[in-house]
C-alpha cells in the first residue's frame, strides 16, 4: 500500500455513453420535441409552449430544492405536504392581500423546513425518515388547517398569479407563474454555483466528515438546505393554489415529490449527493413535462401510458446511473 | 518455536496460514498455536495482521493456504457460528449481543431452557443466569436489559455467554479499551477462573502493562509473517516494541533516511499551550507546548491515544478537561471553526474519509476551508480562488491537468498536497498532520517531509504523527511520546533517536529518559512542563 | 401538478420512494370524491327505487329481532373524511343515529386501509354491536370481517359500493347508486344540451375503480346508442382530482381545438376543466359544454351562473334509508338485496332551485 492509485473509468467523451450520460435528458427532449412536431397536431404553437411551462412550473420549483436536498445526501419526502400547508394557508389570510398570505404561506413551509433540517443536522434523523413524518403529518395539519374544506380563491391577485400573463393580451405573452418560477431558476442557480453557501452544500454532499474537519458550519448549512427546500414547495403550492382558484389541501401536491426527485436524478444530479445539476433539473422536470403531453395528445389509455412514462424514466436513471457511479 | 507447555497436541492451531486480499498478502505462511489454560498475547502493529488472523481462527474468512486445527483434528469453519459451536468464541470491543434484550435472555438467546410445553422457562433461565454469573463474581439483576448496564458489565455477560457455549478458546479484542480501572480488575479475575477450567485465551491490547500482567506467551505478527514466538518472561518490553515495529535498536542511527533536514528553534514564546487534555478512555492528562517554527512528533503504539490528542486540540473531539490556548487566549473545546479561527488546523489520517471531498475538483478542495473568506457578501469569488489555488498549486507542486481536474483521480501524494494547501490557505499557527505521508509514494514521501521542514523554517508550529519510527525521529526536534494516553515521556535534543523512542515506546521509561522535565529545556519555566504529574490525578 | 405522478414508480432508487409515497398516501381517490363545502343544512334523503329482485330477511340470514332505540350500531367508514362526499355520508349516519335515538353509535374510518377496516369491524363487534352499517373500502377482502358478523348474526347493510360476495348471506342488504345508470344519465343531459352534435373528451376517474369503469361504460354505450353525430375524441384520466383534470383538458384542447363538450366523472375534475377552459380563452357552458356526477355544491352554483352545463347527483347521505332498512330487517320484514337508489339531477332549468340540497 504504498502507493495509491486511484483509478477510475471515465466515459469516453467521444462513446454513445458518453455523450447520453452527458446530455441524455437534452437529447430526450429534443427527440421528443421532435416527435410532436411531426405527429402531433398544433403542438409548435405558442399556446401550447404556455401551457407546458405552465403546467411545469410547481414540479419544477419543488425541484429545485429537491436537488440542494439531494445534494448534501439527502432527500425532502414532504415537499407535498408542504404545498398542502400552504395552499390551506392562503385563504386564511387571503384578506390581507396575496402579499401578506403569500408571505406567511411561504413562513409555514419554512417551519416545517425547520423542524425536517433540525431532525436531519442537529438530531441525526436520517432525511428519508424526518421528512417521512411530515410527509404524513403536514397534509394532516393542512386539513385541520383547512377544516377539511376545498375553498375556492377569488381574490384577483391570487387569479392573476396563476393565470395573468405579462403582456397580456400579445402573442409573446409570458404567464406570472412562469416568470417566478425563472427567477427562482436563476436564484437557485446562482446559490450553487456562485455563493459560499452552495459550495459548501456541495462539499458536505461530497463527504460530511471531510466538510466538518474543513470548519464548515454543516449544522447550519443543512438546516439552511431543508428550509429553502420547504420555502420552495410552499412557493410551488401558492401557484398550484392561484393556478386552481381553489385551495384543495387533501390532493394539491399529492405524489409531487417522486416527479421532483425523478426530475432531479434524471437531471443529472446524483442521489449519492456532493453536485447539484440546477440547469438538469429544470431540463428533467420538462422532460417529465413533455412525456405527459405528448401521451395525454395522443389519449393513449392510461394502463399504457403509465408503463411508456415507466420505460422513458427507467431509461433516463440507467444512463444516469453510469454517470453518477463515475462521478 | 518455544517448546510446548504440555504434550498434548494445541488446543487451536494454524499451520501455514496464507491469506491474500486483491493482491496484497495480509498474512503470510501463519503457525500459531495455542495451548489449553494459557494466556497468549497476539501482538503486531497496524496492518501486521491482528484481525485478519483472528478472522481466520474464526470463520470470518477462509485460509487461501494452509490449515486450522481444533484439539488436533483439522476443521473447516465456514461461518463465524461454526466456530462457535466448535468451541472457539470471540469478544470484541463492542459488545455484540442484544442491548434490548434482558441478560438471561442475551445468555441463553437460541437455547433458551424450554417448559414441557416448548414455552420458555423464565424461571429456570433467570436461575441459570444467576449461577451462571455467580460463578465469576459478577452481581448483576438477570432480568434487566442488557444496555442498561455498564460497558464493563456487558462485556463480562458477553464472556460469561461464551464460556457457557462450551468455549475452549476465547478471543479477546481489546477488551479494556473501554472499561474502568475496576472493571479491568474483575476482568482478570474472570480470566484467571477461565483459564484454571482449561479454557485459552488470546488477548489482543495494545497495553502492555496488561499484556505483561495476563499473558505467558505472546505471538508478535509484523506485515502478515510471525516474527516471534516465545514466553512474555524472557522477552523484554524493549525488544517487544522493536519486534512489532521491525526496527532493532543497533539500526536505530542511521538518519537520514528521510528527507527531514536541520531542527527548527526559536526563543520564541509558545504559540500553542495545551494543558491536561482529557477524555475518558482515550487520552488523559495530557500536556503539549510548542513554540512557532518546532515540530514536535508525538510518539506512541497504535491506541496510545496520538490520534486523539490532535483531534482534541483541533476540536473534531469533545474534552472532559483540560484547555488549549494559542498565543495565550483559550481556544472554545470540541469547536473545529474555533479551532480553525484561533489558527489550528489538522490532516487528518484518513484522508480519503475525512480529508478530500472526492468528487469535487482540486479548486474546490483547496478553497474548501478558505471559502468564506475569499468570498464577498457571500458570493465566492473566482478570481480570489484562482489566485489562491494556483500558488498553492505552484509551490506544493501538485500535478494535476488543472485546477478543475477531480481530486479523487490524482495520486494519494498530490492529495495529500492538497489537503495541506487548503490548510495553508488559511494561514494556520499550527498545523497537526497525522500520518502525512502515509499510502503515498516514496517520491511525494520525501516531498511533504521536505515541505514539513519548509514550513516549519518559515515559522509554523507543527505536530507530527507518524507510525514510521525515522519519520518522527528525524522529523522532529523533539518527540512527546504517549502510552495508554498518557504522556510517558518527552524525548529532547540528543534523546530524539530510535533508541530512545523505541525504550519509551515499549515504557521503559527510566532508561532511556531520566526526568522529561530537566530535558524539557525549550519550554518556559511557568509553562505547564510537568508531563508526569498528571498521571498521579488518575483515579 | 400531478401530471407526472405515476411515471416514477418503477425507476430504480425512486421506487422505493415510490412504493412509500404510496403506501403512506393509500391512494385516497378511490372513491367518488366531491369537493365544496361540508353536507349542507338541507338534507335530502335518499329514496330507493322501486323495489324488484331477491329480497332477504331475519329467516334466511339468521338473528333475533331488535328494537335498533336500544342496540348498538356500528358504522365502518372506509376512507379518510377529506371529501365532501365521504363527510356528507358520515355526517348523514351520525344524524340518523341520533334522530331514531340509537342506545349507541361507534364510527371507525378505514383510513383507505382495508387491514384497518377488517380491524374495525372486528373491534366493533367485540365492542357489542349488534347492527353494522359498511362502506366497503374494496369489493372484496372484507370476508374475514364479515364472517366473524355473521358467527355472531350481527346484520350487515353495506352502502355505497357493492360487494362481491353473496347478498343475505355475508351481508343483508346493498344500499347504493347505480354507476352505470349515473354515466347513462350523464350522456342523456349530454345529447340533450348539445342537441346530439359535437365532440366529446372524457375525464375519467382513477384507474382500476369500478366506479370509474361504470360512469364510463354507461356514458359510452348512451352516447353509442342515441348520439350518433356526437363523436367520443379523447379518454384520459384525471384521476378524479381538481389539478389533475385541469392539466389533462389544457392538454387536450390545445392539440384538440374541435372539442366542444366534456364529461368528467366527478365535479372536481368538470371544475378544474372549467378552469382550463377559461385559460384557453374561451367561455365554459357555451363554447364548451362541461357535464359531470357528484351534486356538490360548487359545480351546482356553476350551472346556476351558467357557466356549467349539468349535474348527475350521487347521493351520499345513506343515513335515514340505512336505518329504515336495518329497522325493517330487525322487526321481520323482508328487504331488498340491493336498493338502488333514486339520485337526482340538477340541469339550468333545476339548478336555482335545488342548489341549496346539493351537498
Amino acid at each position: 500500500m504504498s502507493q495509491a492509485t486511484v483509478t477510475i473509468t471515465l466515459p469516453r467523451r467521444g462513446t454513445a455513453l458518453g455523450i447520453m450520460q452527458r446530455y441524455g435528458v437534452y437529447i430526450a427532449i429534443a427527440a421528443l420535441l421532435i416527435y410532436n412536431l411531426i405527429f402531433t397536431p398544433n403542438f409548435f404553437e405558442l399556446d401550447n409552449f404556455r401551457t407546458q411551462f405552465v403546467q411545469v412550473v410547481p414540479v419544477m420549483i419543488v425541484a429545485l430544492g429537491m436537488a440542494l436536498v439531494i445534494g448534501t445526501e439527502g432527500i425532502d419526502l414532504s415537499v407535498g405536504a408542504v404545498m398542502a400547508l400552504a395552499a390551506a394557508v392562503i385563504p386564511l389570510y387571503i384578506g390581507y392581500g396575496l402579499i401578506p398570505a403569500a408571505i406567511l404561506a411561504i413562513v409555514v413551509g419554512a417551519v416545517v423546513g425547520v423542524i425536517n433540517g433540525s431532525m436531519v443536522a442537529f438530531i441525526g434523523v436520517q432525511p428519508i425518515v424526518a421528512t417521512l413524518s411530515l410527509m404524513v403529518a403536514g397534509r394532516g395539519i393542512a386539513l385541520l388547517i383547512a377544516n377539511e374544506q376545498l375553498r375556492s380563491v377569488t381574490d384577483p391577485g391570487v387569479l392573476s398569479l396563476g393565470r395573468g400573463s405579462l403582456f397580456e393580451g400579445e402573442a409573446f405573452r409570458i404567464p406570472y407563474a412562469v416568470i417566478v418560477a425563472a427567477v427562482l431558476v436563476v436564484i437557485v442557480a446562482l446559490l450553487v454555483n456562485r455563493t459560499t453557501f452552495g459550495k459548501q452544500l456541495i462539499a458536505i454532499g461530497g463527504s460530511r466528515r471531510a466538510a466538518e474537519l474543513a470548519g464548515l458550519p454543516v449544522k447550519r448549512i443543512l438546516l439552511l438546505t431543508y428550509v429553502l427546500c420547504a420555502a420552495l414547495a410552499a412557493i410551488a403550492g401558492i401557484i398550484g393554489t392561484a393556478r386552481l382558484g381553489a385551495s384543495v389541501p387533501s390532493t394539491l401536491g399529492n405524489l409531487i415529490e417522486l416527479s421532483a426527485i425523478t426530475a432531479v436524478v434524471v437531471g443529472g444530479t446524483p442521489l449519492t449527493g456532493g453536485q447539484v445539476k440546477v440547469g438538469g433539473t429544470v431540463a428533467g422536470a420538462l422532460l417529465l413535462q413533455f412525456i405527459t403531453a405528448t401521451l395525454v395528445k395522443h389519449d393513449v389509455p392510461d394502463a399504457y401510458s403509465q408503463i411508456t412514462q415507466a420505460v422513458i424514466i427507467l431509461l433516463a436513471v440507467y444512463i444516469q446511473r453510469g454517470r453518477a457511479a463515475v462521478r | 518455536m518455544e517448546s510446548p507447555l504440555t504434550d498434548d497436541p494445541p488446543v487451536l492451531e494454524a499451520r501455514g496460514v496464507t491469506k491474500r486480499f486483491a493482491g496484497v498478502t495480509a498474512l503470510d505462511n501463519v503457525n500459531f498455536e495455542l495451548r489449553a489454560g494459557e494466556s497468549l498475547a497476539l501482538m503486531g502493529e497496524n496492518g501486521a495482521g491482528k484481525s485478519t488472523l483472528i478472522k481466520v481462527l474464526t470463520g470470518v474468512y477462509q485460509p487461501d493456504e494452509g490449515e486450522i486445527r481444533l484439539g488436533g483434528a483439522v476443521v473447516t469453519f465456514a461461518r463465524p457460528l461454526d466456530a462457535q459451536k466448535a468451541g472457539v468464541s470471540t469478544i470484541y470491543q463492542e459488545v455484540n449481543l442484544v442491548p434490548l434484550m434482558s441478560v438471561a435472555q442475551n445468555i441463553y438467546i437460541g437455547r433458551e431452557p424450554r417448559t414441557r410445553l416448548g414455552l420458555i422457562d423464565f424461571k429456570r433461565m433467570y436461575a441459570d443466569a444467576r449461577a451462571l454469573l455467580d460463578t465469576y463474581g459478577i452481581d448483576v439483576d438477570v432480568r434487566r436489559p442488557l444496555r442498561s448496564l455498564a460497558l464493563g458489565v456487558q462485556q463480562m455477560v458477553a464472556l460469561a455467554r461464551a464460556v457457557s457455549i462450551n468455549a475452549k478458546v476465547v478471543i479477546m479484542d481489546e477488551p479494556t479499551s473501554s472499561l474502568e480501572a475496576r472493571e479491568v480488575e474483575t476482568l482478570f479475575s474472570v480470566i484467571g477462573l477461565l483459564r484454571q477450567q482449561g479454557i485459552a485465551i488470546v488477548y489482543v491490547s495494545h497495553r502492555m502493562d496488561e499484556i505483561y500482567r495476563v499473558c505467558d506467551r505472546a505471538t508478535v505478527l509484523r506485515d502478515g509473517k510471525v516474527v516471534h514466538v516465545g514466553a512474555l518472561d524472557a522477552l523484554p518490553r524493549m525488544e517487544l516494541v522493536s519486534l512489532m515495529l521491525g526496527r532493532t535498536i543497533e539500526s536505530s542511527d542511521r538518519g537520514g533516511v528521510t528527507a527531514f533536514g536541520s531542527d527548527n528553534t526559536s526563543d520564541a514564546p509558545p504559540v500553542l499551550v495545551a494543558e491536561d487534555l482529557s477524555r475518558r478512555h482515550q487520552i488523559d492528562g495530557i500536556d503539549i507546548t510548542i513554540k512557532p517554527g518546532e515540530v514536535v512528533g508525538l510518539g506512541g503504539l497504535l491506541g496510545s491515544g496520538r490520534s486523539e490528542t490532535l483531534k482534541a486540540m483541533a476540536g473534531v473531539m469533545q474534552l472532559d478537561r483540560g484547555s488549549v490556548q494559542i498565543d495565550g487566549k483559550t481556544v472554545r473545546s470540541g469547536s473545529v471553526p474555533a479551532a480553525i479561527r484561533a489558527g489550528i488546523v489538522m490532516l487528518p489520517e484518513d484522508r480519503k474519509a475525512e480529508g478530500i471531498v472526492p468528487g469535487l475538483s482540486v479548486r474546490d478542495n483547496i478553497v474548501l476551508a478558505a471559502l468564506p473568506r475569499l468570498s464577498k457578501a457571500g458570493f465566492s469569488s473566482r478570481r480570489n480562488q484562482d489566485a489562491v489555488v494556483d500558488v498553492f498549486m505552484k509551490r506544493l507542486h501538485i500535478k494535476a491537468s488543472g485546477p478543475d481536474q477531480i481530486v479523487s483521480e490524482l495520486s494519494g501524494g498530490n492529495q495529500q498536497k492538497v489537503m495541506i494547501a487548503r490548510w495553508l490557505a488559511m494561514s494556520p499557527k499550527v498545523l497537526l498532520l497525522d500520518e502525512p505521508t502515509r499510502g503515498i509514494d516514496v517520491g511525494a514521501k520525501a516531498e511533504v517531509q521536505a515541505l514539513i521542514d519548509e514550513l516549519a523554517g518559515e515559522g509554523l508550529a507543527i505536530v507530527l504523527v507518524s507510525s514510521e519510527v525515522e519519520e518522527v525521529v528525524e522529523g522532529s526536534g523533539r518527540v512527546i511520546v504517549l502510552r495508554d494516553g498518557e504522556v510517558e515521556t518527552v524525548l529532547t535534543g540528543a534523546q530524539v533517536d530510535e533508541e530512545h523512542l523505541l525504550a519509551a515506546l515499549a515504557g521503559d521509561a527510566g532508561e532511556a529518559a531520566e526526568d522529561p522535565r530537566t530535558h524539557d529545556a525549550q519550554t518556559d519555566a511557568d509553562a505547564p512542563t510537568s508531563v508526569t504529574d498528571s498521571r498521579g490525578e488518575r483515579a | 401538478m400531478n401530471t407526472n405522478r405515476k411515471v416514477q414508480s418503477v425507476t430504480g432508487a425512486v421506487a422505493i420512494f415510490a412504493a412509500l409515497g404510496l403506501a403512506l398516501t393509500g391512494c385516497t381517490n378511490t372513491g367518488t370524491s366531491g369537493s365544496g363545502s361540508t353536507g349542507g343544512s338541507t338534507d335530502t334523503a335518499q329514496t330507493a327505487q322501486a323495489a324488484s329482485g331477491p329480497t332477504c330477511d331475519l329467516a334466511t340470514y339468521g338473528g333475533e329481532k331488535l328494537d335498533l332505540k336500544n342496540a348498538v350500531v356500528g358504522f365502518s367508514q372506509s376512507e379518510k373524511e377529506d371529501n365532501p362526499f365521504r363527510i356528507a355520508e358520515t355526517q348523514s349516519i351520525k344524524d340518523e343515529a341520533a334522530k331514531i335515538g340509537v342506545k349507541k353509535l361507534i364510527t371507525t374510518n378505514a383510513q383507505s386501509t382495508l387491514s384497518k377496516q377488517i380491524s374495525d369491524i372486528q373491534d366493533m363487534i367485540s365492542q357489542g354491536a349488534q347492527a353494522l352499517i359498511v362502506a366497503p373500502l374494496n369489493s372484496d377482502g372484507l370476508e374475514p370481517a364479515l364472517s366473524a358478523a355473521k358467527a355472531k348474526k350481527i346484520p350487515v347493510i353495506t352502502i355505497d359500493r357493492k360487494l362481491s360476495s353473496g347478498a343475505c348471506d355475508t351481508y343483508v342488504s346493498f344500499l347504493g347508486s347505480n354507476f352505470v345508470e349515473q354515466g347513462k344519465r350523464a350522456a342523456d343531459q349530454l345529447i340533450k344540451g348539445t342537441s346530439g352534435k359535437g365532440n366529446i373528451a372524457i375525464l375519467l376517474g382513477s384507474s382500476g375503480n369500478g366506479v370509474t369503469t361504470d360512469r364510463t361504460k354507461g356514458f359510452v354505450d348512451e352516447i353509442a346508442a342515441k348520439g350518433p353525430d356526437l363523436k367520443i375524441v379523447a379518454q384520459q384520466t384525471g384521476d378524479f382530482a381538481r389539478d389533475k383534470g385541469q392539466s389533462v383538458t389544457e392538454q387536450l384542447l390545445q392539440s384538440n381545438p374541435d372539442i366542444s363538450v366534456i364529461y368528467a366523472e366527478n365535479d372536481e375534475m368538470g371544475l378544474g376543466a372549467q378552469a382550463a377552459i377559461i385559460a384557453a380563452g374561451k367561455t365554459p357552458g357555451k363554447d364548451i359544454q362541461i357535464y359531470s356526477i357528484d351534486g356538490t355544491k360548487n359545480a351546482v352554483e356553476q350551472i346556476v351562473a351558467g357557466a356549467y352545463n349539468g349535474v348527475i347527483e350521487s347521493n351520499p347521505r345513506f343515513g335515514p334509508l340505512a336505518f329504515k332498512t336495518l329497522q325493517s330487517f330487525e322487526s321481520g320484514d323482508k328487504v331488498g338485496q340491493d336498493i338502488i337508489i333514486e339520485d337526482s339531477e340538477y340541469d339550468p332549468s333545476n339548478a336555482k332551485d335545488k342548489v341549496d340540497s346539493a351537498f
